[in-house]
């Protein structure tokens, strides 16, 4: 039974993209430095989210990312439309500020069962910045590094919502599902993303993995932690193809 | 350890002395021996009682280069030069493209061995010195060793996922990896886990993680939320933002698990 395809680009990334994009941007901010491009993913999102202390990254890291303009108008511009959390590490004069500016302050006590980065995304699948939601991408900041089990739950958030775009981005890589529902068509944008990049299979083994357009391609290869993992690879083409029998995480280096 | 026949479970003991500034005995665990390999990320702020503890020093690479670099701010002394000559690796391991040629040439006058991989390109830096650590220990001594690694998390998401697959591919090593934030270790399901908390360094934010493959059923004491016989697998239920709730914690499971858990804020 064929399996239909699945295509994936990083065009979000580029300095200047085509307006037309049928893609829209969700993007959500968790609590960790901005990224580098964060203002260029907010000024292209229809839907901007912070996760409780990610207010607080955008309130003192935009700013600074921007540092040739007035902090005051670089705040009132990067306003979030959306601070969801338990709301008990965002700073009070912060909250005051971006609900003074319109802000919706979605407070929701702390539930064990769900990360942040869930409910954000629950919440953006509820009032979707769009009519379709097969053409949303949810762009998530400060999903990586810092305190490990937040990373897994975060990575987790992935496998959970595996019906829906979501790409977890650092200064460093990018990173999302691919399931293994679909065979997978990934467009590398050279100028701004690779050329490391690996497959992981992540929380389970896979029995066979097939790739074209990487400088170590799998046939039909089993990969499992304990066993081999496909890290430190390069892309060679401009397309590279992926078929599995699990679902796989794959990364990407990012271009400085 | 693995090669014998197994009717109960062993047990298999973890705690985190080393993260204290002085390294005692507790009664539970046998007299730890410990190696740090020290890989090409910013030096956690807690590096300098590591590298006291630690018996072998091993830089991977880049690792020497942060050593050279950031050491000194580490620590309360004055003179940059004496913190430079007291932090000597015993060996630089690794394809040697990342260490600068002056870092290099100082650690070599000052007694350090470099051992140059550059002709292996397939494996890790930190594949190289988990080998080698391996190679050279006993079966005994493994028992009482444990491998301290930084660097190891962070940065590139590949370079993560193949330092979390050197803890499955050695699992017969205790091996933890450290960050500024954290720490993980590999839970064998051949065992039951015993795993002393030592608070005054770390929780009380913990979890566990069937990364490589699901869990059938896991069980628990000593957390907030324990499992029992419970299920866990990525795209269903994971252990995370746990809270140790007791001085020791219990772990037995069908599946490897990644132990996590927060760090206080060491200097």
């Amino acid at each position: 039974m064929a399996r239909p395809t699945m295509s994936h680009s990083s065009s979000f990334l580029l300095p200047t993209t085509d307006s037309a994009a049928a893609a829209a941007y969700a993007v959500v901010v968790l609590n960790q430095r901005l990224p580098r491009f964060a203002p260029l993913l907010w000024n292209r999102a229809r839907l901007r989210v912070c996760a409780d202390g990610g207010a607080n990254r955008v309130f003192d890291g935009m700013p600074e990312l921007l540092p040739g303009e007035d902090p005051d108008e670089v705040r009132t511009r990067y306003k979030p439309d959306v601070i969801k959390g338990d709301m008990d590490s965002i700073r009070p004069e912060v909250k005051e500020y971006y609900s003074n500016l319109g802000a919706e302050i979605v407070d929701e006590s702390h539930d064990q069962d769900t990360t942040d980065l869930h409910k954000c995304v629950s919440f953006i699948t509820r009032n979707p910045p769009c009519s379709e939601t097969s053409n949303l991408y949810i762009l998530v900041l400060g999903a990586l590094g810092g305190r490990f089990d937040h990373e897994m739950g975060n990575i987790n958030v992935l496998y959970r919502f595996s019906n829906i775009r979501i790409v977890l981005l650092s200064d460093d890589c990018s990173i999302f599902l691919l399931p293994k529902t679909h065979s997978h068509e990934i467009h590398i944008e050279r100028s701004i993303e690779g050329p490391h990049c690996g497959l992981i299979p992540m929380g389970a083994p896979s029995a066979s993995t097939t790739t074209t357009g990487l400088r170590w391609n799998l046939d039909n290869t089993s990969m499992s932690y304990g066993g081999l993992i496909s890290t430190s690879n390069i892309v060679e083409e401009e397309t590279v193809r992926i078929t599995s029998d699990s679902d796989l995480i794959w990364t990407i280096s990012l271009r400085n | 350890m693995l090669g014998r026949a197994i009717r109960s479970m062993d047990v298999m003991v973890h705690s985190s002395t080393f993260l204290l500034p002085k390294l005692h005995q507790p009664g539970h665990t046998p007299a730890k021996n410990y190696a740090l390999v020290v890989l090409n990320q910013n030096l956690p702020r807690f590096m300098p009682r590591l590298w006291t503890h630690a018996k072998l020093r091993i830089c991977a690479d880049g690792g020497a280069n942060r050593i050279f670099d950031e050491m000194f701010q580490l620590t309360n002394e004055q003179d940059y030069e004496r913190v430079r000559n007291r932090y000597i690796p015993e060996i630089i391991e690794g394809d040697m493209d990342s260490i600068r040629p002056e870092v290099k040439r100082f650690y070599s006058s000052q007694g350090s061995q470099i051992s140059d991989k550059s002709h292996n390109q397939e494996t890790t830096d930190l594949h190289k010195c988990i080998s080698r650590i391996h190679r050279s220990t006993s079966d005994h001594e493994k028992t009482n060793l444990c491998v301290l690694v930084t660097g190891a998390l962070g940065g590139r998401f590949d370079h993560e996922a193949a330092n979390i697959n050197i803890l499955y591919l050695f699992s017969d090593m205790r091996i933890v990896l450290l960050s500024d934030d954290c720490l993980i270790r590999l839970l064998p399901k051949t065992h039951k886990h015993d795993i002393y908390i030592e608070s005054s360094v770390e929780g009380p934010h913990c979890g566990l993680f069937p990364v490589g493959a699901p869990s059938g059923s896991t069980t628990t004491t000593g957390l907030k939320w324990n499992l029992s016989e419970a299920k866990m697998r990525f795209g269903s239920m994971i252990s995370t933002s746990n809270i140790v709730h007791a001085e020791k914690v219990t772990v037995q499971s069908d599946a490897d698990l990644l132990w996590t858990i927060s760090l206080r804020n060491l200097t």
